[in-house]
């Protein structure tokens, strides 16, 4: 694990190589490795990734992950004006705080989501898996069609090959080879660090020049004091970290959003939002507690329901099925070592991240003097050596090859990649689900009468129209009714889901629904009447 | 004509390949015993796939292109070195593939490490020398790594039994 968060820290810290990419890149190293010693070892990258990024963004200004954009904000002005070890050390400690508050509500939660998982019938998981994808397509900016053919492109590639349930081959198109399907490695190695590469490497001047410019150095981190300035900031600390894990338990969002959101809400809630963006500790404190306490988030929804919420978590559900473990509701009571295995290497990792950010700092350096062509070329055919060894076939280079020259396409046309990738993970899964659903019973009314079911479908439906709420919000009279409506249409299914607790949190959304209907008719509207 | 963009092409090809996948369903097994076929999910996904295609078909035809990840090089020529070096790593990774069998991975991969590497970066004699440095090395330590370490056989290649 300790040698998880150091190559972590570094992959993190290294400009264009994202956090996924270095969960993804380690995952041929888990092989050999049992279940518990595999996920603790992708937990340290993890868990390194997220908190290596903030080293260049603070030294240099170029953030070294999408989650540690926020970071740059203040991280590099404090650094510019002298203070490089007291913004590092904020950062580090930041890190540490929203991670180990991540890792107590993941502890926490997880077993009580997946007590409410074992309440969902097949009919709901197809429906869950519905919600998934179409709101990591909804989150793809204003790419939402081209984000929702990437998911259903990905739920084909899921579908090629043996049919799970039947044993009956599909579009082999006569290749004996395809019969088995994609594996999900070399599919995922493909689609995602094989074309970020090439894209990396597409600029012939920047690819050969080096990442980071020669004055680049390590500097001594300041603990002590940041320490004190990170804790004398417990509410940010706090806020910003279930922030994180909210964010992290959406599926589709993840600490790339959550950075942002949480910078955006403590400068409103400072009291001096004009400071922010000059190098103050509450800018640094913010995105940092936030990004680390994500995964945390992200997890639950792992390990309590079996779905990933996004690529990171996409990897560790593929690392659990080479392992031949299938994450589900009853896994934490099924697994309990390798459950609380996940738990404790998660908490663990935090401690070990703290110890080694010095250490990393200096191969960092080291690092970023080497040009992007290098370190993509030599990264290319570790790629290829580490899908070998999952299957030792070469059919697996074939995918890696094929779905490398896809993922480029795509990422050159704008298709974003991560809805593909969910739908490449989670097609099994709502085949399974649809099959066992129509098994049980074949009245398709089931899937809009079940409670639970339905209230995916509702999210899913009104995830899907967020995009355009957000494009017309304040321009078209219609986004004034789409909060309303939407506390109205999910307050039903949360009415028959029966008990005590939820036909009361049904009424209060009702109640939320009435409110900002009133409070819609006592301000003047703002929207352009004619639009 | 300025309106049949890359967006149009991007949604007609993928019309034509809803209809080969979907023609190709047509031919999968039917079982006495499946309560669903095995036809029936692949089919619901391109029924799907189809719609969004063409919707996206009609955007493009509606509207501008959406913002891209890279700009959109002009010209045959300007495209084809923009992508040139990702070309080059198709190229040379593709070669790599079709002599895995013969070279083995640990002459092969170092093979393409040093092409891939001198078709990308400097190539002048301190770059031939350095590019195949690093090609030794890095490729013979993975290789190292994953045979002796994780005990995964990578292939070895017919040339070297």
């Amino acid at each position: 694990m300790t040698l998880g968060v150091t190559a972590g820290l570094i992959a993190g810290a290294i400009p264009g190589f994202t956090v996924a990419m270095a969960v993804v890149l380690t995952l041929p190293f888990t092989f050999g490795m049992t279940a518990t010693q595999g996920l603790s070892t992708m937990i340290g990258v993890l868990v390194g990734g997220l908190s290596g990024g903030l080293m260049a963004g603070m030294l240099t200004g170029i953030p070294g992950t999408p989650s540690s954009v926020a970071t740059t904000f203040d991280g590099f002005p404090m650094a510019r004006k002298g203070r490089p070890g007291l913004a590092l050390g904020i950062g580090v400690w930041s890190s540490f705080f929203g991670g180990i508050t991540g890792a107590v509500v993941l502890v926490t939660l997880a077993p009580q989501l997946a007590r409410v998982g074992l309440e969902f019938g097949p009919w709901d998981y197809f429906a869950l898996v519905m919600f998934a994808l179409t709101i990591t397509s909804s989150l793809s900016g204003k790419a939402l069609l081209k984000g929702i053919i990437a998911g259903t492109l990905g739920l084909l590639v899921a579908a090629i090959g043996e049919d799970e349930v039947n044993g009956v081959a599909r579009f082999t198109f006569g290749n004996d080879a395809i019969r088995q399907g994609f594996a999900f490695l070399p599919v995922l190695v493909g689609l995602f660090a094989f074309s970020q590469l090439l894209s990396d490497v597409q600029d012939r001047v920047k690819a050969g020049k080096p990442l980071m410019p020669k004055g680049t150095r390590a500097v001594r981190v300041e603990h002590r004091r940041a320490i004190a300035e990170v804790l004398s900031r417990w509410v940010v600390v706090l806020r910003s970290s279930f922030i994180g894990v909210f964010t992290g338990i959406l599926p589709g969002a993840g600490s790339s959003v959550s950075n942002i959101l949480a910078y955006d809400q403590a400068k409103k809630a400072s009291k001096n939002p004009d400071e922010f963006g000059t190098g103050i500790a509450d800018g640094i404190v913010a995105p940092e507690s936030s990004n680390n306490a994500t995964e945390g988030g992200a997890l639950i929804m792992v390990m309590a329901l079996g779905i990933p919420g996004d690529i990171i978590t996409a990897v560790m559900l593929g690392a659990l099925l080479i392992h031949d473990v299938v994450p589900s509701p009853s896994f934490i009571s099924e697994e309990p070592v390798l459950a609380y295995s996940i738990f404790i290497a998660f908490f663990f990792a935090h401690f070990i991240m703290v110890t080694m950010q010095a250490f990393c700092l200096r191969i960092f350096v080291l690092i970023t003097r080497i040009p992007m062509y290098i370190l993509a070329s030599v990264i290319l055919i570790y790629c290829a050596i580490g899908v070998f060894a999952l299957h030792n076939v070469g059919f697996d280079l074939w995918t890696l090859f094929l779905f490398g020259i896809l993922g480029y396409v795509l990422r050159n046309l704008g298709f974003p990649l991560a809805p593909m990738i969910l739908g490449v993970v989670l097609g099994d899964i709502a085949e399974l689900n649809l099959n066992r659903a129509w098994s049980i019973n074949n009245d398709l009314t089931l899937f809009i009468t079940r409670p639970w079911s339905a209230f995916f479908l509702t999210l899913a439906a009104f995830s899907t129209v967020f995009p355009l709420y957000q494009r017309d919000r304040g321009v078209k009279a219609w986004t004034q009714f789409y909060f309303p409506i939407f506390a109205f249409a999910i307050a039903v299914p949360v009415v028959f889901m029966g008990g005590v607790v939820r036909p009361v949190l049904a009424l209060c959304l009702v109640g939320l629904g009435v409110y900002l209907l009133w409070r819609r008719a006592q301000v003047a509207p703002r929207t352009d009447t004619k639009s | 004509m300025r309106r049949f963009h890359v967006d149009t092409l991007v949604a007609i090809f993928l019309l034509v390949f809803c209809g080969v996948f979907l023609a190709a369903t047509f031919s999968i097994r039917e079982t006495s015993y499946a309560s669903l076929g095995a036809e029936v999910w692949p089919r619901v996904i391109l029924v799907f796939l189809t719609v969004l295609s063409l919707a996206y078909f009609v955007q493009s035809l509606r509207r501008e292109p959406v913002e891209r990840q890279t700009p959109e090089p002009r010209g045959l020529k300007q495209w084809f070195l923009h992508h040139l070096n990702a070309f080059w790593c198709f190229l040379w990774f593709g070669l790599f593939l079709l002599t895995l069998p013969y070279l083995g991975m640990l002459v092969g991969g170092m093979l393409f490490v040093y092409v891939t590497l001198t078709s990308l970066g400097r190539r002048d004699l301190h770059g031939h020398a350095l590019h195949a440095a690093i090609a030794v090395i890095s490729v013979g330590a993975m290789w190292a790594i994953f045979t002796y370490g994780l005990k995964v056989f990578l292939p070895t290649g017919s040339l070297f039994y």
